[in-house]
């Protein structure tokens, strides 16, 4: 009887675990929101009484505002835009470097990672030399290290020599031969495109025609096929085809330098807003007596300039270039011209990051070949396979179920970690960022938009990840 | 009849033959060579391939480390241990030294494993740094610190002593190398000001040691909000753990260097303009263990997540309520499975702890930046950032590798790695 009672009762409310469960909560609430008030509080009374430069409200105006710095990098930038371009540009210099050393790192852990599973002894322990070095130290002094002790230490412009067609490495960066698509290779772009998107539903094809056989492979081969298929029709169809504009002129200004445009209204002037620039156009330069004085090509703005040149120029030809022109860099003076430039900052970052993020990727690369179960290895061999083919073919589609996890939080990493751009002057969000808070006061808003900014970023590089893991991993019955 | 049984002709004497010599190619140093370094074509082309590559690599090295110019480090060697701390109170530091070695000694003793490994690093660094001759009286402290050490050990083996005692000294022990780096207790809040000896303001501290301190201060005081977070994010209650998630992937999105240049720039924003403005020292320590305990969070979970379901109902079983089953039965056996993730993490943050030299202070790497633009040094060809960096880079690289060397030794014998 007691019991019964007992059990009929229902505790008093403040022993029922929904209400102290509700209770906890509305008291964590309060203390967050009590804390949260205080800081905020401190915060406005601050900014209020002026203490700081971003003269009281968290207003996002400044962003409007005329930037007045230049950014050495990336996008063209000038002064006269805005601090939200100005941080825009930074934004894109991070997806730079960070694109890139994600695909450089994921090469050269790969690598190496392989190389920590390999049965030659030298190679083996050369790779662990290697990852030991580069994780047990810090990321800012390899960056530093690279930037000040190596790149500083190159050769000047002056000094520097060829290394053979590759093109130049100096203390002011590297300059590289390159291939651009010229004026008359505009065309190609759309071939390349359209090579693309044939090359990828060929591959999609084939597979699922291999599948349906039954046969072992991918489509990768037919696409690739076509692909280039595609693009070389379309290289010779460009060659064979395109024209320079029959109104074709050029500037010539102190017998050295000048533009080559289409002149689209025939006054002989270059007009930026309404004429077109002609890019890599081979051109060359003849003096009063009709002698060669220069040769070279136009750069991507349809500009030309040379240094030292032996005579005054006063006329100038050019010829059709191919669709694709291979551009040298050639010493001008204190300077190179032509070919592709790359920053001693880009160059130190990049160096840095991929160095520093494949001796990580590379010991996740070992773990994950090794959590492959030895039987598969001997089952492969038993089937006749050899070692390269076992590693293609059985172990690393099945170790990559293990790497991609780890393998997503480095490659987030190392967009972070390139915010160490700061430290060589290398204009990434960050360091734009902080520009733009030194000249504008806006601290507050300034760190939100950074922390906005790689939020988005983890959040991307998440979800994709997480979508490459589904796909690949084991499909279970 | 005791004839041999070998004379009987139905025997063969040589029935069991005689075993034969394995092959020369397969023992001794030939035999590892030949499965090691060329056991076929490909193998053998990469070998001598890798051997040409190295030949390059070490001549190299090693003719550069001849060639370097290694005054400036040795110079500044005071410079790079404690930065600009003032000269005639460098008994301070030492003495702080010689407590957390005795700390590290009876530790060793005490618990083994992990604490042994690290004591073995640390009396070997200062065995080295006592041979070496830096200086006769930092000479003695580092053998003065080794004997402590030492002697902490063979306290900690043969008497037992309390862990609670010990771990307890451990807490303190931060407290108290603060108090003595300072030299008395300056609470300006509270209106306390005890000295013992002349005050050093924080930043005159530098160095190796500032950057020890932070990575040390960084764990310690991230530890207790970590396991908080930890324990918030495996909470049932929608509001703490919405709140726990959101701190920790904040925190963990976005890198150190925004935390702190915020917790430089912003900090002093956040307290009341009375209380003064922090020094630079106490913001990036903020920022540091603001981070520092996302990540510390993360590896929490992690000894949670592995603690199996039974613990938890044994526990309700016994009619351990909410806070004693954490005590007495969950917490005890997450932590001590997270020890080798931790070590990882103070590795980490020991590295990281250089950026702390972009937000004005002056530990390691920063001292080395100062170095190199010391006036002494303009006239050197090619100047001297590379030896200073390569320096830097092997003090960081010293302490980190000795770390995880002596984490992997104690997971390799709990079989971590192994299943």
């Amino acid at each position: 009887m007691a019991s019964s009672t007992l059990r009929n009762q229902r505790p008093p409310f403040y022993r029922d675990t929904r209400t102290i469960a509700i209770m906890l909560q509305v008291l964590f609430l309060i203390a967050v929101l009590v804390v949260g008030w205080f800081l905020y509080n401190n915060m406005a009374t601050r900014l209020a009484s002026g203490n700081t430069a971003a003269g009281g409200a968290l207003s996002w105006n400044f962003l409007g505002q005329t930037a007045g710095f230049g950014i050495s990098e990336g996008p063209t930038f000038r002064p006269e835009e805005s601090y939200g371009r100005a941080y825009i540009v930074g934004v894109i210099n991070t997806l730079r470097v960070g694109v890139v050393g994600i695909i450089l790192a994921s090469v050269l852990g790969l690598f190496a990672g392989i190389a920590r599973v390999s049965n030659n002894w030298l190679l083996n322990k050369l790779a662990m030399v290697y990852v030991e070095i580069f994780r047990s130290t810090p990321l800012l002094v390899q960056l530093l290290f690279w930037y000040v002790g190596v790149i500083a230490a190159l050769p000047t412009i002056q000094e520097a020599a060829p290394l053979g067609a590759l093109g130049y490495l100096t203390n002011r960066g590297m300059y590289l031969t390159w291939v651009y698509p010229s004026e008359t290779g505009q065309a190609l772009t759309w071939w390349l495109l359209g090579g693309v998107i044939v090359g990828m539903i060929v591959a999609w094809l084939r597979r699922r025609q291999l599948e349906r056989q039954g046969v072992p492979g991918s489509g990768f081969l037919a696409g690739a096929l076509v692909f280039a298929i595609i693009f070389v029709a379309g290289f010779l169809l460009t060659l064979l085809t395109a024209t320079m504009p029959a109104a074709t002129a050029y500037e010539l200004r102190r017998g050295d330098r000048g533009t080559l445009f289409e002149d689209s209204n025939g006054n002989g002037a270059f007009e930026p807003d309404i004429d077109r620039a002609l890019a890599y156009v081979p051109i060359t330069l003849y003096g009063a007596d009709n002698q060669v004085v220069a040769t070279g090509l136009t750069d991507g703005d349809g500009a030309f300039r040379f240094v030292d040149l032996p005579a005054e120029a006063s006329r100038l030809e050019w010829t059709k270039p191919a669709p694709l022109v291979i551009s040298e860099p050639q010493r001008q003076g204190f300077n190179f011209s032509g070919g592709i430039s790359v920053t001693p900052e880009f160059a130190a970052l990049l160096l840095a990051l991929v160095a520093y993020t494949g001796a990580f990727i590379a010991e996740i690369v070992r773990a994950g070949i090794n959590a492959v179960n030895k039987g598969q290895w001997e089952a492969s061999r038993a089937l006749g396979l050899n070692t390269r083919a076992t590693l293609r073919m059985v172990v690393l589609p099945q170790a990559l179920r293990v790497i991609i996890p780890p393998l997503t939080s480095q490659y987030l990493n190392l967009v972070k970690n390139s915010s160490l751009a700061i430290a060589v002057g290398y204009p990434d969000l960050f360091n734009v960022s902080r520009t733009i808070v030194n000249q504008t006061g806006a601290e507050v808003q300034g760190i939100l938009l950074v922390m906005a900014t790689y939020l988005t970023f983890s959040l991307i590089t998440s979800l994709f990840m997480n979508w490459y893991n589904k796909r690949v991993s084991l499909v279970e019955r | 009849m005791t004839t041999d049984i070998r004379s009987t002709s139905w025997v063969n004497p040589n029935h069991p033959a005689p075993a034969q010599k394995p092959p020369a190619s397969e023992v001794g140093v030939l035999g590892w060579l030949h499965t090691n370094l060329f056991s076929g074509i490909w193998n053998s082309i990469l070998t001598i391939v890798t051997l040409i590559w190295l030949y390059y690599i070490v001549t190299g090295v090693v003719q550069w480390a001849i060639n370097a110019y290694w005054e400036p480090i040795w110079v500044n060697r005071k410079l790079f241990a404690v930065g600009q701390y003032p000269m005639e109170q460098l008994w301070q530091p030492a003495l702080v030294l010689m407590m957390v070695s005795l700390l590290f000694g009876l530790s060793a003793g005490r618990w083994g494993n992990i604490m042994r490994n690290l004591g073995i690093g640390l009396g070997a660094l200062l065995l080295a740094l006592a041979i070496i001759p830096i200086g006769l009286l930092a000479q003695i402290v580092m053998a003065v610190s080794l004997a402590l050490l030492l002697a902490g050990y063979f306290i900690g083996a043969r008497f037992a002593i309390s862990s609670k005692w010990l771990a307890i000294a451990w807490v303190l022990s931060l407290p108290a190398t603060f108090v003595l780096l300072l030299g008395g207790i300056y609470l300006p809040a509270l209106d306390i000001a005890w000295s013992f000896a002349p005050l050093v303001e924080t930043n005159l501290w530098g160095g190796l040691m500032l950057t020890m301190l932070l990575a040390v201060v960084g764990i310690a005081f991230s530890f207790p909000i970590g396991v908080l977070l930890a324990l918030g994010r495996r909470s049932t209650l929608p509001v703490v753990k919405v709140f726990c998630v959101g701190y920790i992937e904040l925190i963990r999105g976005v890198p150190l260097i925004t935390l702190l240049f915020m917790g430089m720039t912003m900090l002093p924003l956040f307290i009341p303009s009375d209380w003064g403005n922090p020094s630079q020292l106490v913001r990036a320590m903020t920022a540091i263990t603001m981070f520092s305990a996302a990540y510390l969070a993360e590896n929490v979970r992690g000894g949670l997540q592995a603690i199996p379901k039974g613990q938890y109902e044994a526990a309700d079983a016994l009619g351990l309520r909410g806070f004693d089953k954490l005590r007495f039965i969950i917490l005890p056996q997450a932590l001590t499975k997270v020890i080798p993730a931790i070590v990882g993490q103070f590795i980490g943050l020991f590295k990281d702890t250089s950026l702390a030299s972009l937000v004005g202070l002056l530990e390691l790497v920063a001292v080395g930046k100062a170095v190199i633009q010391q006036p002494e040094w303009l006239g050197v060809p090619g100047g001297v950032a590379k030896e200073v960096y390569v320096f830097v880079a092997f003090v960081f690289f010293i302490f980190s590798f000795g770390m995880s060397f002596a984490s992997r030794r104690l997971e390799s014998k709990l079989g971590f790695g192994k299943r």
